[in-house]
């Protein structure tokens, strides 16, 4: 869209007459390709020759939008064409053919440029469409190509959010399929596999927020998936706050964390709706015993770290939570609050003004 | 008249200014040299995006306080050869359609006041607009949310776009709004955020489309405002700039998506305003103008547009109000809006 992160001194200075003269060069070839492009489609020509343009003129600048447009347009007319004129291929292969050479030309192009909504939508289209003129098999086999395609793209940018989004919509895809065919697939749900897959990168990096984020999605259509009693529910809401409770222990200063915390402590609020409930079944008894327990476990932190403003933010988030329950005693003061409070006053001026607002709501 | 929007050349990798004032004559002039790059391969590169490219300019200099400095009606001929018969708009001649060139294309009239001058050129022109394709016809009757084209990609983005187009043009009743709510409401995270589509992670880009959306149709009643507040505040980066998710670099871009959201929200006060003004004034070109993502790197239009609407939201001295909703003058949303 525009230029990130491209210093301005690569830029600078002026050109010199002769890579001027160059650059014009290169300014008239793109034109003149730009122009043959436009010209064959404007007169219909949908042919396998013209594609062949699209693919010279995307690799130039797969921004173009109009070209991809123009390229589906001709895509549409060669895959309905039911006798092509490529005697080497039977009508089968050929349709398979025109699909993965457009797979290979947007994996070649989302490796240059993967944060491009033009190319990810461009793949999105040619598997939907694909997906009509193909036998099952092999579209699900073109289906589960992509989620080896997505972990690729997310092993060289693992926040890329396209690369996520299309990710869960390729699920979605594969469990559409799944749905629709008679006979019950093997081996584990995807949903499982791709709460496998959250584990595993979240283990390798802490702060991948994208990851977090995804399995607050994943883990309540697991637990529903599994039929889930209220046991296993609740071993695994004790799971995920373990798991977190030492990732804060690595980093407390990683807002990813504790967001992925924020979220296992808002499953438990009464508002929850249920698609982002763990443990269904909470009494505000239970609900009592989690804020106190957690507590516990922030301000034993809070002893080797006191200049981390998440964990007095969260320590007053829970207090919040804590008072609206009102069960049993309370396992603070209106003093510890308030000492919270110019902490976090202290340690994170830039949002004193949000500060200040919740000084005022809580009457500290 | 038609600007380019790729990275400038030129600037030279300069210190920073020693007293960080704002430049404006040198960002009148950089926006107006934009027109006078056809001899960069970026100008030609960049085509698909011309239309857009107008827009951030021409609003960045009516944010300047001078609306004149490119000619009107050459403006106006440049947009109107970008509608399509279809009642869309495409981002320069000869290019198709789309939701994103629609939006700008009817923000450039309606700050040009030229609404008039459609309906003389075209006759039914708004209604053609509003009506065809581009944007009524977009609305996927199932879900609510909205289609960029033809061709189907769906995301959040495209419907705050149709927000906007169809609500200068005073033809929001055309569109199915609860339904569209429904569909942002969907969107929504435990952190208060949106996403491009349901089950999609919280980005301030589209916190912005959401909530300006909602704001459109009176619905910030829906947002979980404390929750979304919070999570935005925590955008700003101790450097005074502003970040799209947790863990990632600042950009000047943000300085626009998430502030203007936290105007929505009454909340501007959850920064510290002096430190991203500061920021912001770091990412100007003092030579040639312009602004960048971030300090030291090239500058471009979209940054240059949204570094400015961020000081204006920011009342920074000088510099005309801007709408947190509209990214457009709040006299001329004021003027379309009564209408």
């Amino acid at each position: 869209m525009a230029s990130h992160g491209i210093a301005r001194s690569a830029g600078s200075g002026v050109r010199s007459e002769a890579a001027r003269r160059i650059e014009l060069q290169q300014i008239e070839t793109y034109k003149d390709l730009v122009g043959l492009v436009n010209t064959k489609v404007a007169e219909r020509q949908y042919t396998v020759e013209v594609l062949a343009l699209t693919t010279k003129l995307l690799t130039e600048n797969p921004e173009y939008y109009t070209i991809w447009n123009h390229r589906r347009r001709i895509l549409q007319k060669l895959l309905s064409d039911t006798a092509p004129d490529e005697p080497k291929f039977t009508s089968d292969q050929f349709i398979e053919q025109l699909i993965t050479d457009d797979l290979q030309l947007t994996y070649k192009l989302l490796r240059g440029f993967p944060k491009c909504y033009w190319i990810w939508n461009h793949r999105n289209w040619i598997l939907r469409n694909g997906e009509a003129l193909l036998d099952a098999p092999t579209s699900r086999k073109l289906w589960l190509g992509e989620l080896q395609l997505v972990s690729k793209m997310l092993q060289a940018d693992n926040r890329n959010f396209h690369a996520w989004g299309y990710r869960r919509f390729v699920v979605a895809e594969l469990q559409r399929l799944t749905q629709a065919d008679e006979v019950p697939p093997e081996g584990p749900s995807l949903t499982e596999s791709e709460f496998e897959y959250t584990t595993k990168m979240v283990n390798t990096n802490l702060s991948n927020f994208s990851a977090w984020h995804n399995r607050s999605k994943l883990i309540p259509r697991l637990l529903d998936e599994r039929k889930a009693d209220d046991t296993a529910r609740r071993k695994l809401f004790d799971d995920e706050l373990s798991l977190v409770c030492s990732a804060i222990n690595t980093d407390p200063f990683d807002q990813s964390i504790w967001y992925y915390h924020q979220f296992l402590m808002s499953t438990l609020s009464p508002d929850c709706p249920r698609q982002s409930q763990i443990v269904l079944s909470h009494s505000n008894q239970d609900r009592g015993s989690y804020y106190e327990h957690e507590m516990e476990y922030i301000r034993d932190i809070l002893e080797d770290e006191t200049d981390c403003k998440w964990i007095y933010e969260a320590l007053l988030t829970i207090a919040c939570s804590y008072l609206e329950v009102s069960v049993g005693t309370n396992p603070f003061t209106t003093s510890d609050m308030h000492d919270w409070l110019e902490a976090l006053q202290r340690l994170d001026p830039l949002r004193k003004g949000r500060w200040d607002d919740w000084r005022r709501s809580l009457n500290l | 008249m038609s600007l380019v929007s790729g990275p400038g050349r030129g600037g030279v990798a300069a210190g920073l200014p020693q007293e960080l004032s704002l430049y404006m004559d040198k960002h009148v002039s950089y926006i107006q040299s934009l027109d006078r790059r056809k001899d960069e391969r970026e100008y030609w590169l960049t085509e698909h995006l011309r239309l857009s490219g107008l827009y951030w300019g021409l609003t960045a200099l009516h944010l300047l306080g001078h609306p004149d400095a490119l000619p009107r009606s050459q403006v106006i001929e440049f947009v109107l050869s970008c509608l399509h018969e279809n009642g869309g708009f495409g981002a320069a001649p000869g290019h198709d359609s789309h939701m994103l060139y629609t939006v700008s294309g009817v923000q450039i009239l309606a700050t040009l006041d030229a609404f008039d001058e459609l309906e003389a050129r075209v006759q039914g022109g708004r209604l053609k607009i509003g009506q065809l394709v581009d944007i009524a016809g977009l609305q996927d009757a199932e879900t609510g949310t909205f289609a960029g084209d033809e061709w189907g990609e769906r995301d959040t983005r495209f419907l705050y776009g149709a927000f906007n187009a169809l609500s200068l043009l005073g033809l929001l009743h055309l569109i199915n709004v609860d339904k569209a709510v429904g569909h942002i409401q969907s969107c929504a995270n435990f952190d208060g955020g949106y996403g491009t589509s349901p089950g999609a992670e919280s980005h301030s880009g589209q916190v912005f489309t959401c909530l300006a959306a909602l704001t459109i149709a009176g619905r910030l009643d829906l947002v979980d405002q404390d929750k979304l507040g919070a999570w935005l505040s925590e955008r700003q980066l101790k450097n005074g700039g502003l970040n799209g998710r947790p863990e990632k670099k600042e950009d000047v871009c943000y300085s626009w998506w998430v502030f203007s959201s936290l105007a929505m929200l009454n909340k501007q006060h959850w920064i510290d305003g002096d430190k991203l003004a500061n920021f912001i004034l770091q990412c100007q070109d003092p030579q040639m103008g312009g602004f960048s993502d971030r300090p030291g790197d090239m500058v471009d239009v979209f940054h240059t547009c949204f570094g400015l609407a961020g000081l204006s939201l920011l009342k920074f001295p000088g510099l005309i109000e801007v709408d947190a909703v509209y990214c457009m003058p709040r006299a001329v949303t004021k003027r379309c809006l009564s209408k």
